[in-house]
């Protein structure tokens, strides 16, 4: 028998003690577990999903004679003849430092283009990006692969009566209307959309570009950084954030996070007055037992040690068992927080060592003053409570 | 050379703005395997006495040298580990721990010592048999009777053969009949030439004493 079998019997022979002490703890854990994960869990539903909201920054020429109006925002002025944005600069924008983040680079070409007499704007797209960066279009037939193929916007289509199918010549070459967008409220609906290379060609404006878009995962870092990045690689264009697309979504997101911390806050507390009322309660119980381990020749050192056992093994178990009810408890409350249903569901095994080390420390803070105190304790003074 | 000198030891304890004179100037020798009787009404300071011997309470006054050994001058852990070397302590009662088992509770001195776990059940095996509770070490102490955990106190007090044994009214608790089993061990540790120091209240006793101490209000009176 050593000196920690005592503290290991104690634990093991008064349960209802030892389950208590447990739960104490026990509650902090898992619900600070809890909320780690259900935050980990939606921040990264909003990253995956941070490009459903378009793209977050949009670079365009710097001098300009015509405004040009873009998916609602003003662009400021972009230039149709002298476009200062080329296929190089795509290349560029791949240097960056947070290039990782970047998850869409959308170039465009505008042209307006006379149609049946009426001016219609042309953008040319890489379709791939585009179509990742406007999960919200809805194409009836088929997404244009063909180098020839169009995509009409439903205002223009309606317009110039465009049917699906149809063949339209620009520029005397014929391209076939291969997909209708369905109404999207947005510019989109008046544009007609061709591949970029198509248009360089058509428009005699090889790897020149309007304008490019890009959505950035940027959650964790400021946009403001990956645009200021982008603008020293691109010193001749305006680099311009839309802050509106993520910010709400965001606020969501850091608001749920302050209420997470608050609440973690508050079980800490809880759980540190509840260890510390069973401590200290039960070292005045235990005043005998005290003054028994002395009276046989126990250093204050051995005495504090036991009690530092016990404590220490709770928290243990504790943080243990308050990670996996955490992680459990998560995997059921987050579909009824998520808003867009939980794709996957993922935990953090890091989680567990930050379980047991808050366990730990909230137990062997809570103890530590009681202890003391019980350590050094008057042997005789011990013995008269009896 | 004796082996415990007390000289002029006093012990004042503050109770409220009064001070109460547990035990007032004390001198006594004890020599190495003497039987010592300590008898006194309720509240003459035989307990407060015995504890300054054992070195779990500091005198107000004087000095307690075991051994030749100054013992409230050493510094706090050696005199922990002095008691545990020198001192077995059995309490009128008992004062076991709940939670362990009988051989657990003989053991617990031991826990501190570096013995390895075949010398300590050897020596927990040997020193059940001697107290006659061989076939009960798996038990818990609340499974016990008044005389059996009194037994189980004894062997915790001797598992480090103490050269001292202070046993502060040892049969106070129990009936006549398991009284005499516990006085027959002591008996028998006599005959072992420990040195005992006994608090009774019980006169049949004093015929074993080698010397019988009679304390009243703190002092030692007549006796011889
Ligand atoms: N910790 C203490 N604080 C205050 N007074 C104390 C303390 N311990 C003992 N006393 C007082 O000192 C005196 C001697 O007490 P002590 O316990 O030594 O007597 P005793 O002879 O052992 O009595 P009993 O036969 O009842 O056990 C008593 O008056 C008691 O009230
Ligand atoms: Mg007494």
């Amino acid at each position: 028998m050593k000196i920690y079998s005592i503290a290991f019997q104690s634990l093991r022979r008064r349960k209802t003690k030892t389950i208590f002490l447990i739960i104490g703890l026990f509650l902090s854990v898992t619900s600070v577990v809890t909320l780690i994960t259900v935050s980990e869990n939606i921040n990264r539903s909003v990253a995956i999903n941070l490009d459903e909201f378009g793209a977050n920054i949009i670079i365009t020429p710097k001098s300009d004679q015509l405004m040009i109006n873009y998916g609602g925002l003003s662009l400021g002025e972009v230039s149709f003849n002298n476009s200062q944005l080329s296929d190089n600069d795509l290349q560029k924008i791949n240097t960056i430092k947070n290039r990782k983040n970047l998850s869409i680079i959308a170039p465009k070409l505008f042209e307006t283009v006379n149609l049946k007499g009426k001016n219609v704007l042309i953008a040319g797209v890489r379709f791939s990006d585009e179509l990742k960066l406007k999960k919200w279009w809805v194409i009836k037939g088929k997404s244009p692969l063909p180098p020839n193929n169009i995509l009409v916007g439903s205002n223009t289509a309606e317009a110039l009566r465009i049917k699906l199918n149809d063949t339209v010549s620009i520029n005397e070459q014929r391209l076939v209307v291969s997909g209708i967008l369905s109404n999207t409220g947005s510019q989109d609906d008046g544009l007609i959309f061709m591949d970029i290379f198509t248009a360089q060609t058509l428009f005699r404006k090889l790897s020149k570009l309007s304008l490019i878009e890009i959505a950035a995962l940027c959650y964790d870092c400021p946009i403001e950084d990956i645009v200021s990045q982008t603008s020293s690689v691109l010193p001749t264009a305006n680099v311009t954030p839309i802050k509106q697309n993520i910010e709400s979504k965001m606020m969501a997101v850091h608001s749920f996070e302050r209420f997470s911390l608050g609440i973690s806050l508050v079980m800490l507390v809880t759980s540190f007055l509840i260890v510390f009322a069973n401590v200290n309660s039960s070292i005045t119980e235990r005043t005998k037992e005290i003054g028994i381990f002395k009276s046989v020749g126990y250093r204050n050192s051995h005495i504090l040690q036991i009690i530092l056992t016990e404590v220490i093994a709770a928290s243990l178990t504790a943080g243990l068992l308050g990670f996996f009810a955490g992680i459990s408890a998560s995997k059921l409350v987050l579909p009824f927080l998520s808003m867009h249903g939980l794709s996957s569901f993922t935990y953090n095994f890091t989680t567990l060592p930050i379980a047991v080390l808050l366990s730990l420390f909230v137990g062997i803070t809570a103890c530590i003053y009681p202890a003391i105190k019980a350590s050094r304790l008057d042997p005789t003074v011990a013995f008269r409570f009896i | 050379m004796s082996l415990i000198e007390i000289e002029n030891v006093s012990k004042e304890y503050k109770s409220g703005t009064e001070i109460v004179t547990a035990v007032n100037n004390i001198s006594l020798e004890i020599d190495r395997g003497q039987f010592i009787t300590i008898m006194g009404e309720s509240g003459s300071g035989k307990s407060t006495l015995l504890t300054m011997l054992g070195g779990l309470s500091v005198p107000s006054k004087g000095k307690v040298l075991i051994d030749d050994l100054n013992i409230y001058a050493l510094p706090q852990n050696n005199l922990s580990d002095f008691r545990r070397e020198y001192l077995g302590f059995v309490f009128q009662t008992f004062h076991l721990i709940p939670y362990l088992t009988v051989e657990e509770n003989v053991m617990v001195p031991l826990a501190v010592g570096d013995l390895t776990r075949i010398q300590k059940k050897e020596i927990v095996h040997a020193t059940l048999d001697k107290v006659h509770l061989k076939e009960k070490s798996k038990r818990l102490i609340n499974e016990l009777s008044g005389g059996e955990q009194q037994r189980v106190a004894i062997a915790r007090a001797l598992i480090n053969d103490p050269l001292i044994i202070l046993a502060d009214e040892p049969t106070g608790n129990l009936d006549s009949k398991t009284s005499e089993d516990i006085m027959d061990i002591f008996g028998f540790l006599v005959e072992e030439s420990k040195t005992i120091l006994l608090v009774t209240h019980n006169k049949v006793y004093q015929s074993y004493a080698d010397k019988k101490i009679f304390l009243k209000d703190g002092k030692i009176y007549g006796g011889d």
